[in-house]
């Protein structure tokens, strides 16, 4: 039985994992505290201590159902590290694909399956009918295109890998196959349909900004760090690079930063009501050192894509603020334009003369006792970090996934967007929706931030200033 | 285009919730590929629909775990065709009914659709089936294989 001075939603529909969202209210009964609760429990480090180092990527995948391809990537980089090898050039050019592949179907669900409910009938629609059969009967068009384009991503990750979920075929020193002339050349053959869904994408998208400007203006609207990977041209990349950081103004606060080393500059604590660690970066203490990740804050830090048509686009995107694009709102149009820039990527490295090659996988023994590898998932950047002993086993794992390095600007998002639409002491299915739809500006992936199974759940609760919950809301 | 869609969903390591698995395994070898199309995946998502688009039929296997049924309890029932009402509708755990939905409502695809489910006795950790679960595998592939041939001759 809920306080009757607080308002809880639960669940948080439409996003990956379980959590809840309590909003505290002051004397006058208005919003002064949000906090997003994430109520699933994180055991994949502890689950992990005694394994051959070897089988890390494949128990690493099974984090997440959804990016797996990502942690796939992460885990086989810190293993390589482990062997002190170089990987063949074409084998780091395949777990790129592997990782673009991914990251077009993964932004294609928050997009179209997800969000798109949001975008496309409003923030005020029938909960019943915000959903993916809403969206069918409204624009069917875009319905097909979000199921085409996850297809797209979802086919080149079972042609490479022979399955689409839980693909083990990156591994420590490569990948275990190479690319056949027919696979590369049926993935060419299915670029085209995949970049004209992007533009329409984008054009939609681009068309629907209009209604939600207040959205824009109350949606994470704050300034905060952004940080990323960037090549060495600081553009745009999801597999390799140096970690870059921009403040609020878009000015480069730290460059070059080896992600090797992210405990020196990444802070996490622990806060008593949440399972999701908090993220921050050290220098600027906490929690003054709040950054983001993701979409967002990649096309903040880069400074091109490296394709022709990403590049206009992020051109355009940069003309969105003169400083850094600050509104969580933009996530979305940030998404878009990462799908334009993976699919023109994937046609460069498809047609690398050396992609056929059959030289794929380094072979080493332990080299190194320690082993740290990042990568960009598509929620963000993605650090895993090994110990062994002699025998190669584990000894000790630490993980620092996207959604936890979001989770200071999520709580700080609810906050804003409580205090702008939430009034009175009861909630509004409009009101609720808002509330939620800025946690899914963010993508969270809880399953994976949590690295626990299971649950796909949320709540929120609105308190006033005695503590007393004033309303809940669940949803089974 | 294969003319029966077969879409066994589970978690083949979640001991009996991997049963339809265990069933495509079987299945895979019984008729052609141009024929039948078998899909093993985790749950029902929306791209479901566009492959029940392309099939005269289809046939999801799956465990369940009803309180009511005895362990191994094999039930099969043709799929609701149209939208059933639901407040819970996550975009990414989907019923058999909502991508027969979306394929009628995206694809203006009408495939007939049934719905074979075991009961299951155990969904622990692990990737062998319970004794119950395990007697009634050989029974429902029978059961499917019965049913395929079915949708095979009327289509004949």
């Amino acid at each position: 039985m809920p306080h009757p001075n607080t308002i809880v939603i639960d669940p948080v529909t439409r996003i990956e994992g379980h959590s809840k969202i309590t909003l505290h209210l002051n004397d006058e009964g208005r919003v002064e505290d949000a906090r997003f609760h994430v109520t699933q429990f994180r055991g994949f480090e502890k689950l992990c201590e005694g394994r051959p180092f070897y089988e890390m990527p494949s128990l690493m995948a099974r984090i997440c159902g959804i990016c797996p391809v990502s942690h796939l990537i992460a885990s086989a980089k810190a293993c390589d590290s482990l062997l002190a090898v170089r990987i063949p050039p074409t084998a780091d050019k395949l777990r790129r694909i592997f990782g673009l592949a991914q990251v077009t179907q993964s932004h294609a669900l928050s997009l179209f399956h997800l969000s798109s409910p949001d975008l496309l009938l409003g923030m005020d629609a029938d909960p019943a009918k915000s959903n993916i059969f809403g969206v069918a009967e409204k624009n069917p068009e875009l319905a097909r295109d979000g199921i085409k384009l996850r297809q797209f991503g979802q086919k080149i990750i079972e042609r490479l890998g022979g399955k689409r979920i839980h693909p083990a075929w990156i591994v420590p020193g490569g990948v275990s196959e190479p690319l056949t002339e027919a696979n590369r050349d049926a993935i060419l053959w299915s670029l085209p349909d995949a970049l004209a869904i992007a533009e329409r994408t984008l054009e939609w998208f681009k068309s629907t900004m209009e209604r939600f400007r207040e959205e824009i203006s109350t949606f994470g609207n704050f300034p905060t760090l952004f940080m990323g990977i960037v090549k060495k041209d600081n553009g745009l990349t999801f597999y390799h690079g140096k970690l870059r950081i921009v403040d609020a103004a878009g000015k480069v606060v730290a460059d070059d930063l080896d992600p090797t080393d992210y405990a020196e500059y990444i802070g996490e604590k622990v806060e008593p009501w949440s399972y999701l660690k908090s993220s921050y970066y050290k220098p600027k203490g906490f929690p003054d050192g709040i950054y983001r990740v993701g979409p967002l804050a990649r096309l903040n830090v880069a400074d091109r894509c490296g394709t022709p048509r990403a590049d206009q686009e992020l051109a355009e995107f940069h003309e969105l603020q003169r400083t850094a694009v600050l509104s969580s709102f933009h996530y979305h149009h940030a998404r878009i334009i990462e799908i334009l820039y993976c699919i023109e990527r994937l046609e460069q490295l498809l047609n690398d003369p050396d992609i056929l090659s059959k030289h794929v996988r380094a072979v080493a023994r332990p080299n190194a006792l320690e082993g740290v590898g990042a990568a960009e998932a598509p929620r963000g950047t993605l650090f895993h970090h090994y110990k062994i002993d002699d025998q190669g086993l584990i000894r000790w794992v630490n993980l620092i996934i996207a959604t936890g390095q979001n989770n200071l600007a999520m709580n700080r998002s609810v906050l804003q967007v409580a205090k702008h639409f939430v009034q009175g002491k009861r909630l509004t299915p409009g009101m609720l929706n808002r509330v939620e739809a800025v946690i899914r500006c963010y993508d969270p992936c809880l399953s994976c931030s949590t690295h626990a199974l299971g649950r796909m759940n949320l709540q929120i609760q609105l308190v006033d200033a005695d503590g007393t919950v004033l309303d809940e809301v669940a949803r089974a | 285009m294969s003319r029966v869609l077969i879409v066994a969903y589970g978690n083949p390591l979640r001991s009996d919730d991997g049963i339809a698995w265990r069933a495509a395994d079987s299945l895979d070898k019984k008729f052609p590929p141009s024929e039948v199309e078998i899909l093993r995946v985790h749950q029902l998502a929306p791209e479901l629909a566009e492959n029940a688009s392309r099939s005269d039929s289809v046939i999801f296997i799956d465990a369940a775990s009803v309180p009511s049924s005895l362990p191994g309890e094999i039930r099969a029932e043709e799929v609701c065709p149209t939208l059933c009402a639901g407040p819970s509708r996550f975009s990414h755990v989907q019923t058999p009914q909502d991508v027969i939905a979306l394929a009628e409502r995206l694809y203006a695809a009408r495939p007939k659709s049934f719905i074979v489910t075991v009961a299951g006795a155990s969904f622990d950790h692990g990737e062998s089936l319970s004794p119950s679960a395990e007697a009634a595998l050989p029974i429902l592939i029978e059961r499917i294989v019965g049913i395929v041939r079915t949708f095979l001759q009327q289509k004949a």
